[in-house]
């Protein structure tokens, strides 16, 4: 590839700026929680449930506690009472499942962590967990996965989306696709494993945790522990990737902490990379349902969505992703419906764009099938369902570029290049295929808050407890308060990832960039307002200005209210009760980032090896702060929604819900060589409605709708038709 | 004897105490020591954060996982972490400037990968095949690599790889020691590159009581270019292999095939010995060593055997040696004047992955027909194996699709069946292969990247 190699600033578009932190990283400098070093650390290592659903009649300790080094060992007879039980996420707290950390003889799932071990090495420790003996009496017949018969349906009635009749419209359709298809369990697998390190100075807490949101940590941790929250401070400045595992408070985190407080030293916990596939939520397998009804000129005239996501006994968890499915396309019956199915399973939880994902593959696939009914180019099946009104509720989009998206990957992809018929372009043993979906994202924010300080020196500094999980938190915090002052970006420093800073939304949902940016906003506008400098002054009077304030520094506190969100959320900010909101969620407008995603793949005539050629996905997601960390975003996005529709698959033991490919061997991400040519196009997109900052967010609209591209690709080069995730080559036989 | 394990630290030779345990892995000793650039990510040599390059006293660099080493195996060696480029290095800066790291865990891996490719040349792609990154599209991290330069460095001044002994950690250095070493602790763990091995040290944590390490035995040391083939000795790296095939036409039609055996970091340490010790159905090099008539040496006190490839591999994961052997070397015959040597793999994912089904194919020619075919499938039968009626299927016959899809009919495999493959999708995997043979054959592209 020849030019710059990434874009630059465009039409609303700021500069691309280098990664703040970038030389920390390349250099090995950067310290990750696992990597603070603790004087007189133990070393803790989790011992798993290796039964299904079940009781635990008894533990023998006694090899374990022979290892030489053991100091402690937690099981739900020795903690007592040490944690509470606490709400989970869904309920209104902050843990990521509703299990009490040890809490009980009980077991719920397979991999559900019974036990602790503490020793003076992480060698013994692992040694002794291994040689825990442990009683059970395993459940005869656990439910362990959306299929299994004992797995319990409800139908979330909240999550149901409905306008006209779909009923009547369908059955009067001139042209119908009916079809089903299936999702995968999924895990986020960041390359950092789950570590945790607690240490306590007297009744003051600090721990050290990969975190996209310090504050669930901090404050669901008071409430487990009874202690006030004041005395805890969590640590996250570098997150070794997240995608959704990181978000909340997850069972580990109050183990360490009572283990260090009962040994009066610190705790090292780092659960191993198998462990770590039941230490968090993951996206769960889902089963969907689409139908839907068009007049022969591609106009949608019913659309039904029904999606089945699997969850756990404990907590009713559902991506819900139906609910922007339903509003994507003008169609005037509609019907949206979600359902729980609860197994014998962790509790799921949210994975990059996790109803979107799921659900977009099969609306996008479902799409493609009437296209190819019709004898219609699936492009301008999306444009003849285009629209500016979202079709529900009749309220308008804050901005919606959808097909300009299309519009510049075709140009960019060749797509007018493309002959139609199913196994119709070759070349050699290889049939090649091309195929599109749509993808969008809701736009999204939460409450949040940042401290911008400007020095006499010219200098300035901000604040905020977001975090940095490599999608440029820190450069773009550095940058919107380079711009709203006018101080060069090279005399601007950041602090965050840390509770004892100005709370801000829990990093997930796209929401982080919109949020902060929008406080470090406030927070300029206070300091310029309060040095009585216009908006567009230069540096130096801006620096004149604090000089003749007398005052060593000037610093403001800006708080930024997410739209939707009452006067009377904004002190929940402030309790780790900071979440996203957006999206379709409004009751005055809807909110989406859209894309287009274009694919080329290649399958094999003998051996059905699918290689995926090049892909190009252009994205408008209103104002880009940074187009170099969010090109950056979009291609590290489609490169999973690559390995989603191709590898990645977490496979269910039949008999005890066991994930039998926990490694990364056989859990397979995508690979350098997985990928030949990739590209992800900004879109210039003008949105002044969507929050002060102008900011859809870019961190997950990338992963969306590759999977039915790729699927749509499948059908293209092969004429088969696959439903369900991840394609395989068997499949193609 | 030695009984302190001596290495060279980023430059710097180090003498570690004599308690250090030899089966801590580099990777725990590392970041003990507070050099915590190198990261955890799987502690099987899945992931490459952990990657740090061997520096050979000729200059060549060698990527490992340093989850899989352990301290005992790196005696002599020169290890170099991301802490020893220094801040202002070019690789690193290249990477930072392409914006070729997110959240920057894989990063400290891939500056090692890369820097290691500086020197070594090669394929990007399958110079990163072994360094997963879940943020970056891997895209950046490829322009980064196209911008960067060997930066000539010297290598530090070598060490002696002599004999040695850490507690229960045995390092010998000639063959008899090896052997008489073997007699008197045939319960010591046989350790060669410790791919296999390592997980027991990485992912168990387990430090067994009596280890044999081979890797500095002299007698094994080494791929041997004969007139009449490849002396591969037991302690010689699939990197070395590779190398020796890249270096003569003859075994070239190997190279594509080696190089999708694991990553660059297991080639630097894993063995052909290993794999036959292992002797897993899908081990990669055994159906090539199967095609070509290999030889497999191994001696223990009492003498030396000389064993066809086809009779070491006696079961699924077992093979013919007796408690006292050890492999000394692999000869592997040269492919006579215009036949035609072909190694076929499929996985599900083209790199870093282990085969579903693998195929090696020798076949002589005689008046424009195959003369004789020696076709050897991975993954098909408990061990890698010969298909006689597939061989006599394409005998007398030109080698075109036709024969070759004969020869698939032919098929005496009843695999089995996991998740890596079905039955019937494993069958129809190994015809395909075959099929594939009448590409490369023809010289067409045959390859997932033409
Ligand atoms: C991430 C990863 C990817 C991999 N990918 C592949 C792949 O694509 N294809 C593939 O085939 N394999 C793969 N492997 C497996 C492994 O690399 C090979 O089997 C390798 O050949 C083992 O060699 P080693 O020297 O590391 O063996 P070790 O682990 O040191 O030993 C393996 C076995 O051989 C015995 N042994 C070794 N040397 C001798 C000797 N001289 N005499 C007697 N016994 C001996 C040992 O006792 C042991 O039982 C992979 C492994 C990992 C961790
Ligand atoms: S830690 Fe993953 S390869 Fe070593
Ligand atoms: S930058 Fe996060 S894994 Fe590579």
């Amino acid at each position: 590839m020849t030019g710059p190699l990434f874009p630059q600033g465009g039409p609303n578009m700021g500069q691309p700026a280098p990664r703040y932190e970038g030389r920390a990283k390349v250099t090995g400098e950067a310290r990750y929680p696992s990597d603070v070093r603790l004087p007189r650390t133990a070393h803790a290592c989790l011992h798993l449930s290796r039964i299904g659903r079940g009781t635990i009649r008894g533990f023998d300790l006694t090899a374990a506690r022979a290892v030489h080094g053991v100091i402690d060992i937690l099981t739900h007879e020795t903690v007592g009472d040490a944690i509470r039980q606490t709400p989970a996420i869904y309920q209104g707290g902050y843990t990521s499942d509703s299990l009490l950390p040890l809490g009980s003889a009980e077991i719920a799932h397979w991999g559900q962590p019974i036990a602790m071990v503490v020793a003076e090495t992480y060698e013994a420790a692992r040694e002794a967990a291994q040689r825990i003996v442990v009683t059970t009496a395993p459940h005869p017949s656990p439910a362990v996965d959306i299929n299994a018969p004992g797995a319990e349906t409800r139908a979330l009635e909240p999550m149901m989306v409905q306008a006209g009749d779909f009923d009547a419209a369908y059955a009067a359709g001139p042209i119908r696709i009916d079809a089903r298809y299936t999702t995968p369990a999924q895990h986020q697998n960041p390359m950092e494993l789950f570590a945790t390190q607690c240490v306590w100075e007297g009744d003051r807490l600090t721990v050290h945790e990969p975190s996209q949101y310090v504050n669930s940590v901090k404050f669901g941790l008071a409430e487990q522990l009874g202690v006030p929250a004041d005395n805890i401070r969590v640590i996250s400045t570098h997150v070794g990737g997240a995608f959704g595992a990181k978000g909340f408070l997850t069972q580990r985190t109050a183990l360490v902490a009572i283990a260090a407080r009962r040994l009066g030293r610190p705790v090292k916990l780092v659960a191993t990379r198998e462990q770590g596939f039941t230490v968090s939520g993951y996206r769960a397998e889902t089963r969907q349902h689409v139908q839907l009804a068009a007049t022969r000129d591609g106009r949608l005239t019913a659309l039904r969505h029904e999606g089945w996501e699997l969850t756990s006994r404990a907590d009713t968890v559902a991506m819900g992703g139906a609910s922007m499915t339903t509003r994507l396309y003008a169609c005037p019956n509609i019907l949206g419906r979600v359902n729980t199915v609860a197994a014998d399973r962790s509790t799921p939880g949210f994975m990059r764009a996790p109803g979107e994902v799921p659900y977009g593959f099969a609306l996008e696939t479902a799409l493609d099938e009437l296209a190819d009914r019709l004898g219609m180019d699936p492009v301008e099946l999306r444009r003849v369902n285009d629209t500016q009104t979202e079709p529900v509720g009749g309220l308008p989009y804050t901005s919606r570029s959808l097909m300009r998206c299309f519009d510049v990957a075709a140009a960019t992809f060749g797509w007018s290049g493309r002959s139609p018929r199913p196994g119709s372009m070759r070349e050699g043993d290889w049939l090649i295929g091309w195929g599109c979906a749509s993808a969008y994202y809701p736009a999204q924010a939460g409450n949040s808050a940042a401290r911008v300080r400007l020095t006499a020196d010219g200098t300035a500094h901000v604040a905020s407890a977001g975090h940095e999980l490599g999608q440029g938190m820190t450069t773009m915090m550095a940058q919107v308060a380079a711009e709203e002052l006018g101080v060069p970006l090279e005399r601007v420093t950041v602090s965050l990832g840390d509770s004892d800073l100005p709370p801000a939304v829990v990093n997930g949902g796209s929401a982080g960039t919109a949020s902060v940016a929008s406080a470090i906003m406030i927070a300029c506008d206070a300091i310029r307002a309060r040095l009585g400098v216009p908006r567009d002054a230069p540096y130096a009077a801006l620096r004149a200005a604090v000089a003749a304030s007398g005052l060593a520094f000037v610093e403001e506190l800006g708080e930024a209210r997410a739209h939707g969100r009452s006067p009377e959320s904004l002190p929940d900010m402030y309790r780790g009760r900071a979440l996203p909101l957006g999206g379709v969620e409004l009751p005055d407008r809807v909110q989406f980032a859209m894309g287009a995603q274009f694919v080329e793949l290649r399958i094999h005539r003998w051996t059905r090896e699918i290689r995926v050629r090049r892909a190009v996905g252009a994205f408008a997601a209103g104002r880009i702060i940074n187009p170099r960390t969010s090109h950056s975003q979009l291609l590290g996005g489609m490169i999973w929604g690559i390995g989603s529709a191709l590898h990645e698959h977490t496979d269910i033991d039949q008999r005890n819900a066991a994930y039998t490919n926990a490694n990364l061997a056989d859990y397979l991400v995508p690979v350098h060589a997985d990928i030949s040519e990739i590209q992800a196009i900004l879109v210039s997109e003008e949105d002044r409605l969507v929050n002060q900052a102008g900011v859809k967010g870019v961190g997950e609209i990338g992963v969306v709708g590759v999977a039915a591209a790729i699927s749509n690709a499948v059908f293209h080069a092969t004429g088969r038709r696959l439903r369900d995730l991840p394609i395989k080559l068997e499949h193609l036989l | 004897m030695n009984d302190q394990i001596r290495l060279v630290l980023n430059g710097a030779p180090r003498t570690l105490p004599p308690h250090q345990s030899p089966t801590t892995t580099l990777l725990d000793w590392l970041r003990a020591e507070g050099l915590t650039g190198a990261k955890e990510g799987c502690a099987e040599g899945d992931c490459g954060a952990c990657t740090v390059v061997l520096e050979g006293a000729d200059g060549a660099r060698t990527p490992v996982n340093a989850c899989l080493c352990v301290l005992g195996q790196l005696h002599g060696r020169a290890i170099r972490t991301v802490e020893g480029l220094g801040p202002q290095h070019t690789v690193p800066r290249a990477l930072a400037e392409a914006d070729a790291t997110q959240c920057g865990f894989c990063t400290p891996g891939i500056v090692m990968s890369a820097w290691a490719h500086t020197r070594e040349g090669g394929d990007p792609h399958e110079a990163l095949a072994g360094n997963l990154c879940r943020c970056t599209g891997y895209r950046p991290i490829l322009d980064a690599m196209a911008r960067m330069q060997d930066d000539g460095a010297a290598p530090p001044a070598p060490m002696v790889p002599d004999s040695a002994k850490f507690g229960g950690f045995h390092l010998p250095a000639s063959l008899d020691e090896a052997l008489a070493l073997r007699a008197v602790r045939p319960e010591a763990l046989v350790l060669m590159g410790g791919t296999d091995l390592g997980l027991r040290f990485s992912e168990h944590r387990e430090h067994p009581a009596q280890v044999l390490c081979l890797l500095n035995v002299a007698e094994m040391r080494g791929v041997e270019v004969r007139p009449t083939g490849l002396r591969i000795g037991a302690a010689a790296s699939y990197a070395e292999w590779l190398r020796a095939c890249r270096a003569d036409a003859a075994w070239a039609p190997l190279v594509p095939y080696l190089a999708r055996l694991g990553s660059r970091q297991i080639r630097g340490l894993g063995t052909v010995a290993g794999n036959l010790g292992t002797a897993s159905p899908i081990g990669d090099a055994l159906p090539v060593l199967l095609a070509l008539g290999a030889v497999v040496e191994v001696a223990q006190l009492r003498g030396v055997r000389h064993i066809p490839v086809g009779e070491f591999l006696t079961g699924y994961r077992r093979n013919a040696l007796v408690p006292e052997e050890l492999i000394v070397a692999i000869h592997l015959p040269r492919p006579p004047e215009g036949a035609f040597l072909a190694a076929e793999k499929l996985s599900r994912r083209h790199d870093q992955d282990i085969s579903a089904v693998s195929l090696a194919a020798l076949i002589t020619f005689e008046d424009g027909v195959v003369r004789e075919a020696r076709l050897a499938f991975g993954g098909m039968d408990a061990t890698a194996r010969r298909c006689a009626p597939a061989e006599a299927a394409l005998r007398g016959r030109p080698l075109d699709d036709g024969a070759l899809a004969g020869a698939g009919q032919a098929l005496d495999f009843a695999p089995m069946a996991d998740w890596r493959g079905s039955a019937e999708f494993r069958m129809e995997a190994a015809r395909g292969l075959l099929r594939r043979l009448a590409l490369r054959h023809a010289g067409l592209p045959a390859e997932i990247f033409a």
